[in-house]
């Protein structure tokens, strides 16, 4: 497989995973404001825009964070690098450069989806909100999953699809729990962190798991547990680790035991902390750091990938 | 012709005009190979028709078949036109088309090979030296290599148009360089069969999709290592070049990499394409590039798109290349004039398909006709294509064509003129209109070269004219495309 066309699979996927977890994000947040129990708190927009990591950007075009503005940004704005619709225009755009190499379905899926996204007019999903936006996308992403699964052979460039979204899944859900977890624990719990708490939850679709597997309310401990932690949790960072390591695995042909570069030596040492800490020991040293470096680590792994596998040193 | 005048038919007011009609005989009524056809369409409420247009439209839009023009500078990415009226071929005329076309292509490979060998046409002086030697896509580089099998044009797009005057079957040029569109006649195949299942009950038209298996069996005949598994590539310049769907499209089909400069290496005069794996030797590359971009070291030491060395590895005989490198020699448009006579000189056969007549404007006799007949002339310069550095003398105001007149002047070897053909037209949906209307058209079939025979894939690409009036078929300028039928019998 040519590298470029990993590379461009690798991002496709990464690209994908960062259009749905925004829109997701999104959604769930804004939907909470609609919730008549907390219309008394004033909404903190501005997580938000500090998960999409773009605050520079968007203080930029805005001032104060609000409803409007930060879906407009985090939604639409061409100025946002991970805005929703630029992700899209980056995946067509990818999917464009190696069209011959998937599979025809997949091809129109992504089309369609870039056409159906591109004919969203964004003063009139404001107007409405972004639930009919968010859920074009959210479906979308899992379209596309589903519609690669499916065409195509599951050989490397599959597996690439898979690192990509696991690697983008895991940074971003350890940024939404730094982020969310730095908020909430600013303040004293009060009746509204709870909602704030189904709202993370919701938006990594783990609100029904964690009421099922915990029975309490809203604890941010076991929210933490079940985020980074929970193995089958198909959102938790220890899931979405598990599944670049075997992703990266299959491509490299490396056994159990042993690591073939750099990428799957930090994604197993990473893997091996998240099988074996417990959430005490995490929040023991403290979480921030904790994530914080698990951020980082995901970075170098996306570099390592990139140094083995995409780019070449030039021959004299 | 009762359907002509039903209020609510699709030909209402249709007008033949004075031109050849592909669909109409002089007395208005359907020629034999469209009376079925015809039938159908003229049963069919204009309403019915639209949404059969629009179902095809969407077709193409989510298929993501576009091309890219870049005259409003951003390069935007539009839908090729696609008009449902197929231009249909009675089986006899197909084949004495795909006879000229064969002798044509063979010609020209024939021209090419002494050319860049012995050139005994020269010597025998059957033509000008100074008319190849001025010839700006003549590669001197290529004087004495030799290629695989002798092959250079592997892949020819001859356009041809009907002369109305005569309704014969003219050549107007030849692309043996890297001619596109091929994608569109398998696409517009496929987008035909899906809107209009019914029509193909009705006829038995020859199929097209066979066309990336053909090329891709000429392409593995090539390979310098021979064996069963050459690696086959297809180099683009890139997903801006404004025939990169179809870049993608043959390769896909093929099953070949579609590979862009900076996805080969060459080392030690072999080619390589960079893998996940490490490099993979490159035996086979069917270019999508110019000359000129192909590599930095030769040719435009600007290029980006192209692989340096990779000249050095053609001449060592590593890596085959088609089309072969300086071909351009033999599609320019002052060479074509001598066309008939490289059939007559290789084969010693009369051409089957005649040439437009051409004046070369490099000879002063002709040059001099040409300056007096501007207004009546078409003008063109001899290394475009695409419609390009044109004039079109009876549609040109008067300081266009006194600015043609200095650069005429000033480089006449630059130019020939050639009357303007009236073209055959073929009825074309009218959107604005609601109706069928005469848009003119021309064909361009596409003739794969294998060392042994010429083999064409039956009808080509039609190309038409949508703007009222227009005689410039090309894409950039506002043309549109037909499904091509030849149908297995004369109707």
């Amino acid at each position: 497989m040519l590298s470029r066309i990993a590379d461009s699979l690798f991002w496709i996927a990464r690209y994908m995973e960062r259009a749905e977890d925004m829109a997701r994000i999104l959604e769930v947040n804004y939907h909470m404001l609609l919730d008549p129990s907390t219309q008394t708190v004033r909404l903190r927009w501005g997580p938000l825009v500090a998960i999409s990591g773009e605050q520079e950007r968007f203080s930029a075009h805005y001032e104060q964070p609000d409803a409007r503005n930060v879906f407009e940004f985090l939604a639409f704005h061409q100025d946002n690098p991970d805005s929703i619709v630029r992700c899209v225009q980056m995946v067509r755009e990818n999917a464009r450069t190696i069209r011959d190499r998937i599979s025809r379905e997949m091809w129109e899926d992504v089309n369609s989806l870039y056409h159906a996204v591109m004919a969203f007019k964004p003063e009139e999903e404001m107007a409405v909100g972004p639930h009919r936006f968010c859920n074009a996308i959210k479906f979308g992403s899992h379209r596309f999953h589903g519609v690669a699964d499916d065409t195509l052979p599951h050989d490397e460039g599959w597996h690439f699809l898979q690192a990509g979204r696991a690697l983008e899944r895991a940074s971003m859900t350890a940024r939404i729990v730094d982020v969310e977890y730095h908020q909430l624990l600013e303040r004293a719990l009060e009746a509204a962190d709870n909602h704030q708490w189904m709202a993370v939850l919701k938006s990594v679709a783990a609100y029904e798991i964690y009421r099922r597997e915990y029975h309490s309310r809203i604890e941010p401990e076991k929210v933490a547990e079940l985020l980074i932690l929970h193995p089958q949790h198909p959102r938790s960072i220890r899931f979405n680790i598990a599944a670049l390591q075997q992703a990266l695995r299959a491509i490299s042909g490396t056994r159990s035991g042993s690591y073939a570069n750099e990428a799957e030596r930090l994604t197993g040492k990473l893997h091996e902390t998240l099988m074996y800490d417990r959430i005490q020991d995490i929040f023991s040293r403290g979480l921030h750091p904790f994530l914080t470096e698990m951020q980082n680590t995901c970075r170098s792994i996306g570099e390592q990938i990139a140094r083995t596998y995409f780019y070449y040193a030039v021959v004299a | 012709m009762a359907a002509q005048s039903r209020p609510d038919s699709l030909f209402r007011g249709y007008d033949l005009g004075d031109y050849f009609d592909e669909m109409f005989a002089a007395s208005g009524e359907p020629r034999p190979h469209y009376r079925k056809l015809f039938l159908e369409l003229a049963g069919m409420a204009t309403a019915q028709f639209d949404e059969r247009r629009q179902l095809a439209d969407f077709s193409f839009l989510l298929h993501g078949i576009t091309f890219t023009v870049y005259s409003d500078g951003r390069g935007t990415e539009r839908l090729f036109p696609f008009d449902l009226v197929p231009r249909i071929l009675p089986r006899s005329e197909w084949n004495h088309i795909e006879r000229g076309l064969t002798q044509r292509v063979l010609a020209l490979n024939s021209f090419l090979q002494d050319i860049y060998g012995p050139q005994r046409i020269l010597k025998d002086r059957r033509m000008p030296r100074s008319l190849v030697y001025s010839c700006r896509h003549f590669r001197r580089e290529m004087i004495g290599v030799s290629v695989p099998n002798g092959i250079y044009t592997h892949v020819a797009g001859i356009d041809l148009v009907r002369d109305s005057a005569t309704g014969e079957f003219l050549v107007l040029e030849d692309n043996v360089r890297t001619p596109s569109g091929v994608s569109y006649v398998v696409e517009n195949r496929a987008v035909m069969t899906r809107t209009f299942p019914r029509a193909f009950q009705l006829h038995e038209v020859l199929p097209v999709e066979h066309y990336p298996m053909e090329l891709c069996q000429v392409l593995r005949s090539i390979a310098p290592r021979g064996g069963d598994n050459p690696v086959i590539v297809l180099l683009t310049p890139g997903i801006f070049n404004s025939a990169y769907f179809e870049h993608t499209f043959l390769a896909q089909q093929m099953g070949v990499e579609l590979v862009e400069g900076r996805d080969l290496i060459v080392d030690g005069d072999v080619v390589y394409m960079k893998t996940i794996h490490g490099l993979t030797r490159v035996d086979v590359i069917y270019r999508r590039i110019d000359d000129e971009y192909l590599d930095s070291l030769t040719f435009r030491s600007d290029s980006l798109l192209g692989v340096p060395g990779l000249m050095g590895a053609y001449r060592a005989g590593n890596v085959a290349l088609a089309n072969a490198v300086g071909n351009g020699v033999a599609d320019d448009k002052a060479i074509y004039a001598y066309v008939p006579e490289f059939i007559r000189y290789y084969l010693g056969e009369e051409p089957v398909l005649r040439n437009v007549e051409t004046w070369l404007c490099s000879k002063p006799d002709h040059l001099a006709y040409v300056l007096e007949h501007l207004d009546q002339l078409v003008v063109k310069e001899v290394g475009e294509s695409g419609g390009y550095g044109m004039l079109m003398g009876p549609m040109s105001s008067r300081a266009t064509i006194e600015q043609f007149r200095d650069r005429l002047v000033a480089d006449p070897r630059n130019y020939i003129a050639q009357p303007v053909i009236r073209l055959s037209r073929c009825p074309s949906y009218d959107p604005a209109a609601g109706g069928m209307a005469g848009r003119h058209i021309d064909l361009r079939p596409y003739c794969l070269f294998n060392g042994e025979k010429v083999v064409l894939v039956p009808g080509g690409l039609t190309r038409v004219a949508l703007k009222p009036g227009s005689l410039v078929v090309n894409s950039s300028q506002g043309g549109g495309s037909k499904d091509t039928w030849v149908l297995r019998g004369e109707a």
